[in-house]
């Protein structure tokens, strides 16, 4: 598909049985005559719902705008996993939020009262670390992180040493003749997330080491404009934290979040399911739903985030999931 | 592609609708997925930052490579006005750079006017005349066109209504000049203090009398200024998204290059996805009031600067002569190099070289 490899630049391509994920990527929007097909979403249903569940092996959930909105847990959650998981069905969960890392984000699923483990999650902190490792990122080379805990925490798990993340909100810049403002010279790559604690000096800071250190990789964990950080509004994401360091180092980042498939590659290590026999469930058209066609998985779109119905309806959406419905709770009242 | 995203915006444009927004050269997300493309929300920002190679340059055939300037009086004859960039050009940091005053006295004294533009936003047309005379340099505020200056004066010249506010992210210059064009506004460097909570039932407020955001360089920015810039952009309807500039880099002390208004202005992209309107270089903004206000045909100026992609790419797209300078940013091998397709009329280490070359043809 056209599309796939114009992607490749920016958006890093799961790394096995490449082919079979493109093939099923394919078939998943292509119809028999091989034209892409041009599929309408269909409101979740009682037929529709029973037939996704008996032909779904593992659900993948987005999290920010399908289970929580911000530290608030979405109406009929719990319940519906308990549903889903008394089915037989894998539950995964798939965020883009590199805020925490996948310890960080159990430990929240466990205050809310949802029992998930660790290797259930898959966040974008985790890709970027695993990015740096599967392409053998150099244990002497410094990583200079640009975002929250949860991309130091999973760097250091992987072995790497991380410079800056959420104390470097504390420093500031002073613009003087006799000022020089220092950066070191063994960052080999800069790590880009959600940053609610962004200032100059770590704008700065990430500009030089891009700009200077020689090969220095910009990551980039993913380019969401806005998510729901809290639950009575939107918040801007880490397309704004990318958007400001691709403008000052005048590069493009390596994207290792939804929609790209490199997560998907970990999952397939551990749940040997096919792709077919995935739904991913999320509130982003171009990310969760983007990321899940790519794959070749079933997706269910949940309007209780960021996408509303006149978004999905409009004329100038091309991103159209198999199924969509007002929140994950649906599946309580519908089966 | 770029006139998808800016369709709300460019409605509002009057009088200087051909200049347009414009975005920097150097951004190609030609390979971006999704190939869909769609205004808000679904798009990445990115793929409205695409652009072409600049807009209006890209309507002139195949310029010639840039020629060493040899006759500089032949130059100086054939322009009425020269449009200096001051950083790199004029000063490096806060020094003077060597022979300019002596240069400026002679074009003055062959009776050139000279007007000076720079893309820095931290100081008003007011206080860059305070820097001039510190340096010994005799030019009046009326002479300097700061892009603090050009964002005020753009809301201007579209009748920004007075009831409407205007939230700045940005430094002093651009709060003091919508005070002295009589606009009110928000934001600024108080902001810079102001630290948010993302906890459960907090909401952040913003004033819905916002109709335009005003983002430029900034050492405070911070996160709440993020988040109040893109409420006000993608909730108050009509709200305009204004740049002062998107230069990458900039050369704040003379040591080293800082990230410039580019990054700033590159969040609030990324966040509300949506093309800024910008008044600095190289959008023409600049060039159209001052040949307006001086009554000057733009055949009959020269833009001095030391930034191909910004001051040499708005004297192109403004359609007058073209001289750039390597005593800034630019070397000599950047301007020659295969990956550069922006060529200036002419080049020369120096603006003092005026003095210099004018001696040697004599």
């Amino acid at each position: 598909m056209e599309r796939c490899h114009e992607r490749e630049s920016i958006f890093p391509r799961a790394l096995s049985a490449q082919g079979n994920l493109e093939t099923l990527a394919r078939s998943a929007t292509m119809n028999a005559n091989g034209e892409a097909a041009k599929a309408v979403p269909e409101l979740l249903s009682p037929q529709n719902a029973r037939l996704l569940l008996d032909s779904t092996e593992a659900f993948l959930f987005d999290c920010d705008g399908v289970i929580w909105k911000g530290d608030k847990l979405i109406d009929g959650v719990s319940e519906t996993l308990d549903l889903l998981r008394s089915k037989g069905k894998k539950l995964v969960f798939v965020t883009n939020n590199s805020s925490k890392s996948r310890r960080q984000y159990a430990e929240k699923f466990n205050s809310l009262g949802i029992a998930v483990s660790e290797d259930e999650i898959f966040s974008s902190s985790f890709a970027a670390a695993m990015f740096l490792k599967v392409n053998d990122f150099p244990q002497e080379k410094k990583v200079y992180v640009i975002g929250g805990e949860g991309i130091l925490e999973e760097l250091q798990l992987a072995g790497f040493t991380g410079l800056g993340g959420p104390e470097d909100g504390k420093k500031t810049v002073e613009l003087k003749s006799n000022c020089f403002f220092e950066h070191d010279k063994s960052v080999g790559a800069v790590v880009v997330g959600i940053d609610p604690y962004i200032n100059y000096y770590k704008l700065q800071y990430g500009t030089l080491c891009i700009r200077e250190n020689p090969g220095c990789l910009f990551i980039a964990t993913n380019l969401d404009a806005v998510g729901h950080m809290t639950d009575l509004q939107e918040w801007p994401g880490a397309g704004c934290m990318v958007g400001a360091i691709s403008s000052s180092t005048e590069k493009k980042p390596m994207v290792v979040g939804k929609p790209s498939t490199f997560m998907m590659d970990f999952l397939l290590q551990k749940y040997h399911i096919n792709t077919s026999k995935m739904c991913m469930v999320g509130d982003r058209l171009d990310t969760d739903i983007l990321f899940g066609q790519n794959a070749g998985c079933k997706t269910l779109l949940v309007l209780s985030g960021v996408t509303t119905q006149a978004i999905l309806q409009d004329p100038s959406n091309k991103i159209q999931p198999d199924y969509y419905t007002s929140k994950l709770s649906d599946f309580l009242r519908i089966l | 592609m770029l006139s998808c995203s800016s369709h709300s915006s460019r409605a509002t444009l009057s009088a200087f609708s051909h200049f347009l927004p414009t975005t920097s050269p150097y951004f190609n997300f030609s390979s971006l997925s999704p190939k869909t493309f769609s205004p808000t929300p679904l798009n990445f920002g990115w793929r409205a930052a695409t652009a072409p190679k600049p807009r209006m340059a890209s309507t002139f055939p195949a310029r010639a490579s840039a020629q060493p300037l040899q006759n500089a009086d032949e130059l100086i004859d054939s322009v009425e006005t020269f449009i200096f960039d001051c950083d790199g050009v004029i000063w490096k940091g806060d020094s003077l750079i060597d022979g300019v005053p002596e240069t400026l006295d002679m074009l003055r004294s062959r009776g050139k006017r000279l007007v000076f533009v720079t893309n820095n936003s931290t100081k008003s047309r007011k206080q860059y005349g305070k820097k001039f005379e510190t340096l010994g340099l005799s030019v009046s505020e009326e002479e300097i066109f700061a892009s603090s200056f050009a964002a005020a004066a753009y809301l201007k010249s579209i009748n920004f209504p007075k009831d409407k506010k205007v939230y700045v992210i940005g430094e002093d210059g651009i709060l003091k000049e919508l005070e002295l064009a009589g606009f009110e506004y928000l934001g600024g460097p108080e902001d810079g203090g102001k630290k948010i909570e993302l906890k459960p039932g907090f909401l952040m407020e913003h004033d819905e009398n916002v109709g335009a955001v005003v983002v430029g360089f900034d050492r405070y920015f911070n996160y709440y200024k993020i988040q109040y810039g893109t409420l006000c952009i993608r909730e108050n309807p009509g709200c305009l998204f204004i740049a002062t500039n998107r230069d990458a880099v900039t050369h704040l002390t003379d040591a080293q290059e800082w990230a410039g208004g580019g990054s700033m202005v590159g969040a609030l992209a990324g966040s509300t996805q949506r093309e800024p309107l910008v008044v600095g270089k190289p959008s023409t903004f600049m060039m159209d009031y001052l040949a307006n206000k001086f009554g000057i045909l733009k055949s009959q100026i020269c833009m001095v600067g030391d930034r191909l992609d910004t001051d040499i790419l708005f004297g192109q797209n403004g359609g007058c002569k073209t001289l750039l300078v390597l005593s800034g940013v630019t070397s000599l091998s950047m301007l020659q190099s295969p990956n550069n397709s922006i060529q200036p009329d002419f080049y020369t280490s120096k603006i003092s070289d005026f003095l210099s070359l004018k001696a040697a043809t004599v």
